[in-house]
């Protein structure tokens, strides 16, 4: 198959995996990445249920400005595409009874 | 307490990081804010930490370039620091930032703002879903964490942006399932001689497109993403032809995905400068509302100087020169001679001007696109408001944005209206039967990110609480 | 010369509104102007406090009909009967809350004195810190953001034409009526009234009168929504302070903390040497406020004149005109005080006194 973009994908290489937990499931991500690529690359999209209709959301503008992607970290709310992922962090979503 | 600042640059993207090596240059003490870590901004946003080595791109030699002159410089770059709120004083700036949690102020002579651009995407069923992402905010994911969306992946929207993500995804080692775009070929031939303006882009635009087809993956011309499928997070999409209103036509045919990346060209983040007292107009041609400015960033305020997208979709080329342009500005401003240095800039950012807007014209939404807009789409993502509760709030007199915001709650929610209200305005409009540009959006409120109530309110004092006359018995 | 309107009235918040929907009731054709859109002023930016507590002696009978007015109202502005703590932290805010609320309880207005049990029964994440509340079992809040909304329904239901972004920008008495100069072309009335709130003082001045109106800038921040945290209107001994958390789980903090600004510059700004210690303040009184985030804060004018007392009646020196306007606790009365006004201006008894423009303001 003739590609005039190669995939470079293998020619990339990252940190250690890191462990931490999204709603107390173990997941894993790279060492120092943003949380909210970590969280698509482990397919956790749904992040928060929306007032009014309670539809799903997730991760949208991947800027900081959408207030989608928000996740809870030591109790305080913060966008996930803003946070470095460190290992052993409890994250917690905005999903109704994500915190039950 | 250290030197008053003589020029604060907000934003460290080409526009505002080159305003400040500019000003640098000429002996100002200049500290450059940004949100981000590293200077970059969106267009060439710095590397997660987690990647120790990738091969090498365009945008991200541009950005380690201009990285490594800011360092060299030793330009005083603060990142990770949010602004929340402007302050004019009578011969200073007061600007509050927040960074690590603490909130700081930082008093200056004079003020650039490079605030930059978000994108904008018209509202259609199931866009809310896990699983999309706007087109610039791909790029920001692709270029930060070198990660595609998904595995089969939708792309989505107008002007060159849709093809860069479509290659980047497949150079990430994604799968595209088909890139779907309202421009159409004679749409971009149109833009040829634009485009010999600089023939390193087309010629990349060209290989991107040809690698599209090579491998067979389907481009949609003139067409559109009508709906987001998916139960639970997205699925697939359905598609559909546009008229060359863009208004949709025909039938519609589904195509499978587990991500889309959807946008419809990029709007000027105008919040601090209507904040800082600037006024804006309606600008199509730029990308919306954008404040008003004169030659070299210079505006209404002696000492405040605004640059890039911020300004006006203009493009990167553009916004490097339009940045030193502003820099060289302030630096005038506070005594220095840059008349010279300044008519060698402004030509080469009238040509880069001239591609710049080009490419975003491209991204002008015709009126057809509103149609993609159902009744029951939301288009207040925050609120879950539908089309038609704010057309019904309309109909009975919500004639303004502020009118729709204070009845619904439109724009009141955590993203302060920057994704609905362009397609609010433009409600307002149809049913006003009035021009857009007299639809004025509702005026920033501070913080303008949000703040937690800790980090305002500092270390408290109760006995320092002022104590006030009583109120009248 | 046939006027076109029997009242012009100019200045579509509360007052203005419902006072053009009492003309209505008494057959009298009005219509409404307004320099932006209706209910955007001081009514539509407050906090939405409905306290008995924060009223003035004198005013506490104005006060309770105004609470009964807002109940009629009802879910249509987010009416909220909670019930509502005043705080004190120190002796000498414990003192001053026991005077006052004991003066304010004989004026008629259903408000205990409580024990440091009772409020941290009731309300359990407030700081413990507290060392005396009152409280009163008729207080709450509504949602001023749905003034605007609000009086459009009301008044496009009584057939009342409005007209919003119609700033009046001359007004000339011609023959016995008057006639207003607006972008929308002229509109011609018998009688007019003024009820433009921080903007009376250029107003009234349109007509040569001078009403000494000065306008406070009121600051109030708003939370993203939270978890349930208090389920009544707080206050605070000084005025300082106000909290409350709506039924969407958003916390709004007010306390009268001043923003920068004039009416003429159009609108307020919000300061961060005020702001800041406004949330520290609430932070201390609701420490579970510390992670919350603010996604909003904004200033609203308040128009006062020095005794602090309601401007109704009829403007000095003038046949015709009336003015309706710095009500202290212009939210809760306001309702209210529109109805006695409309009767006073239908030549009816009003149930309750009104207040003369043209007294001496220095008297006390």
């Amino acid at each position: 198959m003739i590609r005039l973009v190669p995939d470079q994908s293998a020619q990339i290489t990252r940190t250690e995996k890191v462990e931490f937990t999204f709603d107390g499931e173990a997941i894993w991500g790279y060492a120092g990445e943003s949380l909210a690529a970590a969280l698509i690359r482990s397919r956790r999209l749904h992040l928060r249920d929306a007032p009014e209709d309670a539809g799903p959301r997730g991760a949208f503008c991947l800027m900081g400005l959408c207030q989608e992607c928000v996740v809870v970290l030591e109790g305080q709310p913060v966008e996930s595409c803003r946070i470095e992922l460190q290992p052993g962090i409890a994250v917690t979503s905005l999903r109704h009874g994500a915190d039950d | 307490m250290t030197d008053p600042i003589d020029i604060l640059v907000v934003g460290a993207g080409p526009a505002g990081a080159n305003a400040a090596l500019a000003a640098a240059r000429h002996g100002k003490h200049v500290v450059l804010l940004d949100e981000q870590e590293k200077p970059g901004g969106q267009v060439w946003r710095a590397k997660d930490s987690s990647i120790l080595s990738a091969p090498q791109t365009p945008e991200g030699s541009a950005g380690d370039a201009l990285r490594a002159e800011i360092t060299k410089a030793q330009i005083d770059h603060r990142g990770s620091t949010q602004i929340w709120q402007i302050e004019r004083q009578s011969e200073s700036w007061d600007v509050h930032v927040i960074r690590d949690g603490e909130v700081e102020k930082l008093t200056s002579k004079t003020l650039v703002l490079a605030t930059g651009a978000r994108e904008f995407v018209q509202p259609i069923p199931g866009w809310t879903k896990p699983g999309v992402v706007g087109l610039a905010g791909a790029t920001a994911l692709f270029k930060q964490n070198l990660s595609p969306p998904g595995q089969r992946t939708i792309v989505s929207g107008t002007g060159p942006l849709v093809f860069f993500v479509a290659s980047e995804i497949r150079r990430l080692g994604g799968t595209v399932a088909a890139v779907i775009t309202p421009n159409t070929r004679r749409d971009w031939v149109a833009k040829l001689p634009a485009l010999v303006g600089r023939l390193d882009l087309a010629l990349r635009g060209a290989l991107w497109i040809a690698d599209l087809m090579v491998s067979r993956v389907p481009i949609y011309w003139g067409c559109a993403v009508v709906s987001v499928e998916g139960a639970e997070r997205v699925e697939g999409s359905q598609i559909q032809k546009l008229d060359a209103n863009w208004a949709p036509k025909g039938e519609t045919w589904n195509i499978d995905a587990d991500s889309l990346c959807i946008g419809y060209g990029l709007i000027p983040s105008i919040e601090a400068a209507q904040l800082s007292g600037i006024p804006i107009s309606h600008r199509p041609d730029l990308g919306g509302w954008v404040p008003d400015i004169g030659e070299d960033g210079a505006t209404s305020i002696d000492s405040l100087f605004l640059c890039g997208d911020g300004t006006g979709i203009r493009g990167a080329a553009a916004a490097e020169l339009h940045g030193a342009l502003a820099g060289l500005s302030a630096a005038e401003y506070l005594g220095a001679e840059t008349a010279k240095e300044r008519n060698i800039l402004r030509p080469r950012f009238n040509r880069a001007v001239r591609f710049g807007l080009a490419m975003t014209a491209l991204n002008i939404p015709r009126p057809g696109l509103a149609m993609l807009t159902t009744p029951d789409t939301i288009v207040c993502r925050c609120e879950s408001l539908t089309q038609t509760r704010i057309s019904q709030e309309v109909q009975v007199g919500a004639a303004s944005t502020n009118a729709v915001k204070s009845g619904l709650r439109a724009g009141m929610g955590p993203c302060g209206g920057k994704y609905c209200q362009t397609a609010i305005a433009r409600l307002i409009a149809m049913h006003e039967n009035r021009p857009e540009a007299e639809i004025l959006p509702p005026m920033p409120r501070p913080p303008l990110r949000p703040v937690s109530v800790a980090s305002l309110s500092g270390e408290f004092n109760y006995d320092d609480l002022p104590i006030p006359k009583p109120a009248p018995l | 010369m046939t006027a076109g309107y029997d009242i012009a009235v100019i200045g579509g918040g509360i007052m203005g509104c419902a006072t053009a929907l009492r003309m209505a009731e008494g057959d009298m054709r009005a219509i409404v102007l307004d320099q932006g859109d209706l209910g955007q002023g001081a009514s539509g930016s407050n906090a939405g406090t409905l306290s008995l507590q924060i009223k003035r002696v004198k005013l506490m009978p104005y006060a309770l009909k105004g609470h009964h007015e807002w109940e009629a109202m009802g879910e249509s502005v987010g009416f909220r009967k909670t019930g509502g703590y005043t705080l004190a932290f120190t002796e000498r805010e414990s003192e001053l809350l026991h005077e006052r609320q004991t003066l304010k309880a004989k004026a008629g207005a259903p408000i205990e004195l409580v024990s440091n049990n009772h409020i941290r029964n009731a309300e359990p994440n407030l700081t413990q810190k507290v060392i005396s509340a009152s409280y009163c079992a008729e207080d709450g809040y509504a949602n001023s953001s749905l003034t605007g909304q609000y009086y459009r329904g009301r008044l496009r239901d009584q057939g009342i034409p409005y007209r919003e972004r119609c700033p009046v920008t001359a007004i000339s008495q011609v023959g016995a009526g008057f006639a207003l100069n607006t972008p929308q072309g002229e509109i011609t009335a018998s009688r007019i009234l003024i009820a433009t709130g921080a903007w009376l003082k250029p107003t009234a001045a349109m007509l040569g009168v001078d009403l000494p109106v000065n306008a406070r800038i009121n600051t109030v921040s708003v939370t993203e929504r939270l978890g349930p945290l208090t389920s009544t209107v707080i206050g605070h001994a000084t005025g300082l302070l106000t909290m409350k958390q709506k039924a969407n789980g958003t916390v709004l903090i007010g306390g009268g903390w001043q923003g920068r600004g004039t009416p003429q510059e159009g609108r307020g700004e919000v300061t961060a040497s005020s702001v800041q210690p406004n949330l520290a303040l609430a932070q201390f009184a609701l420490p579970a406020l510390a992670n919350a985030r603010i996604m909003r804060s904004w200033t609203g004018f308040e128009a006062n004149v020095p005794d602090f007392y309601p401007l109704a009646g009829a403007l000095p020196g003038m046949d015709g005109a009336f003015v309706l306007g710095c009500v202290r606790g212009g939210y809760t009365i306001g309702p209210y005080i529109s109805k006695l006004m409309g009767d006073f201006i239908l030549d009816r008894e009003p149930e309750l006194p009104l207040f003369d423009p043209g007294r001496n303001f220095n008297e006390d």
